[in-house]
């Protein structure tokens, strides 16, 4: 990875952060602002999947139990009178320790097997959230309402996008630099074909617990903030499958295992799904989930490797080897 | 076994090797030696077990018996990574390249075992593969090149984790006559570095000329193990390696004779 290649991609996070942060204070539209958050939170969800599915390439359909760490531990602590800034670093703990044991015996299981038991053990979340009466059981919770930087909640949404773009552009910047990292390296050598990984000394089941757990931590930091700012939350809206399969497509339409993927992937996701059901969804009869639908698989066909990962191909393609930076710049 | 022998005992050293996948017995007792600094060939006719034997050795697989001692340390079972790790390096007898890394990038993966830092794993990638020809193709992806290519690049891979022992799985095999003389050269070079290698290969007159020592295994078992000379008027090599019918050990012993002059 070239320093031509971080320059380029620290520019456009700089600029990215540079129109949120005037939007954030500019805009007044309810509407506006609640859809950048929403993009902002997706696409730091979809950044936080990418970590274990798009680069180590283990696809996850299991997220949204990350997600749900922060939303419950913020949910725990504000009802129970702390801090909620003290639930970023418990829900991230929270969801480390359980990618670290749903990981271990399942890190090593190729292809859809991976898949098929994160699906299991998202059921056994769900359904352990679900009958604890200490997690709110179905009911979830309703956060007391405060206001204020200290107490994490705002009573106009433009604070709440600040913090979400924070995060993005926290996110972003470690994907920069786990794309440097060894840790990155070995994850798309895993991907690519473990055992020429393995012969080269990288071990699979400790490079992927690593990441799995980072990319845990990310998904509950995220849980956190939306808890704190839809101030509700139960089981369908942070840890069902639904939510799980929605991470997971905006990894894919993006172009999983690339920088900007899950961003362009929350982006289609946020105008496509919200766009769609905001115009025409009122009519209550679905029709915004067909066209979403339809086009996901339109993209799925079409370009296998995500939007991002098309544009890296063309790129790549154009540019040949003549222009060694060319390669690296864009290296997914 | 006393603790001081080690300057006797051999780098590599495998005794009574065996596999076994369900009913079939793949290796039944394989003995072999490779000294330090050597080039020691592993020969033997198609499903003698070389493959398997290689690896049981780089603990790709796990043998079902006998033991295998790596300067001294018994690997045999030891997980595939942490043989890596201890220098052993291989290539693969069907190339297993990084499909979307670039040349460079490969190499560094393979780099960073020594070097955790990304920046001193390219520059060492970059010394590895200027010292394989590769440096000119190094932003061009592993699966665009050629096989020849292709197999430079796992030798490059293996190199850059600075290997005790490489193991080399029919790294000649597809290989033009020209691309054949230049891969021997980098053997040469590769030896030249100190570097101890034992290599599978199928083609035996590729062996012939540079091979220090000849072990030929058939069905599993070790029958030869001596001087590439030596491996070709043995008549167990003959029978079981060059095969039985006389016009194909004609052909064998011609070009046998060939490669050594």
């Amino acid at each position: 990875m070239s320093g031509a290649g971080v320059r380029t991609n620290g520019l456009a996070l700089a600029a990215i952060v540079a129109v949120g942060v005037v939007a954030s204070f500019a805009v007044h539209d309810a509407v506006t602002l609640d859809l950048a958050f929403t993009l902002l939170l997706y696409a730091v969800l979809g950044q936080s999947w990418n970590w274990i599915s798009g680069y180590a390439g283990n696809i996850s359909f299991g997220h949204a139990i990350f997600f749900g760490c922060g939303a419950y531990a913020a949910a725990l602590c504000v009802t129970n009178g702390v801090s909620p800034w003290i639930a970023i670093p418990a829900g991230a703990l929270a969801a480390a320790a359980l990618a670290v044991i749903a990981g271990f015996p399942t890190l090593g299981l190729r292809g859809h097997y991976f898949s098929i038991a994160t699906i299991a053990v998202a059921a056994l979340v769900e359904t352990f959230v679900r009958t604890a009466p200490w997690l709110g059981k179905a009911n979830g919770f309703e956060l007391p309402i405060r206001s204020g930087w200290a107490a994490m909640q705002f009573p106009s949404k433009g604070p709440y996008v600040l913090l979400a773009l924070a995060l993005f552009a926290a996110v972003q910047l470690a994907t920069i630099a786990l794309e440097r990292s060894r840790l990155g390296y070995y994850l798309r050598a895993l991907r690519a074909n473990h055992a020429a990984a393995a012969s080269v000394g990288i071990g699979e089941r400790r490079t992927k617990l690593i990441a799995f757990a980072w990319s845990a931590v990310i998904a509950s930091v995220a849980g956190v903030l939306y808890a704190q700012y839809t101030l509700f939350i139960d089981p369908p809206s942070t840890i069902a499958l639904a939510v799980s399969i929605d991470i997971a497509l905006i990894g894919v339409v993006g172009g999983i295992g690339t920088l900007w993927g899950p961003a362009v992937g929350a982006l289609v996701y946020v105008v496509l799904a919200k766009g769609v059901a905001l115009r025409i969804g009122g009519a209550g009869k679905g029709y915004d989930l067909v066209i979403y639908g339809a086009i996901i698989c339109v993209i799925a066909a079409l370009r296998p490797h995500g939007i991002v990962g098309s544009i890296v191909d063309v790129l790549r393609r154009r540019r040949g080897a003549a222009a060694p930076d060319a390669t690296i710049a864009c290296a997914p | 076994m006393t603790e001081r022998t080690t300057h006797a005992e051999p780098l590599l050293q495998v005794r009574g090797l065996a596999k076994r996948f369900g009913s079939l017995l793949a290796l039944d007792s394989v003995d072999l030696d490779v000294a330090e600094g050597s080039l020691t060939g592993l020969i033997g006719p198609n499903g003698a077990g070389k493959s398997t034997a290689f690896g049981c050795i780089a603990g790709a697989m796990r043998p079902t018996g006998g033991t295998v001692r790596f300067r001294g340390r018994e690997i045999a079972g030891m997980a595939y990574h942490r043989v890596a790790a201890l220098g052993v390096g291989r290539t693969y007898q069907i190339v297993q390249t990084f499909a979307d890394m670039t040349v460079l990038e490969a190499v560094t993966t393979g780099a960073l075992l020594r070097h955790p830092h990304v920046r001193d794993a390219v520059a060492h990638a970059e010394d590895v593969l200027a010292f394989v020809g590769l440096a000119d193709k190094r932003y061009r992806l592993g699966r665009g090149l050629t096989i020849a290519d292709k197999k430079r690049l796992e030798v490059a891979r293996a190199l850059a984790t600075d290997p005790t022992l490489l193991l080399l799985d029919e790294v000649m095999a597809g290989l033009t006559p020209a691309e054949c003389r230049d891969a021997v050269e980098l053997l040469r070079r590769v030896l030249a570095r100190g570097i101890t290698v034992l290599m599978v290969e199928h083609v035996m007159e590729v062996l012939m000329p540079i091979a220090q020592h000849l072990v030929v295994i058939a069905a599993g078992k070790t029958i030869f193990s001596g001087t590439a000379q030596d491996a070709v008027r043995d008549p167990r090599v003959v029978e079981a390696y060059l095969g039985a019918p006389l016009e194909h050990q004609e052909i064998a012993v011609r070009r046998a004779g060939d490669g050594a002059s």
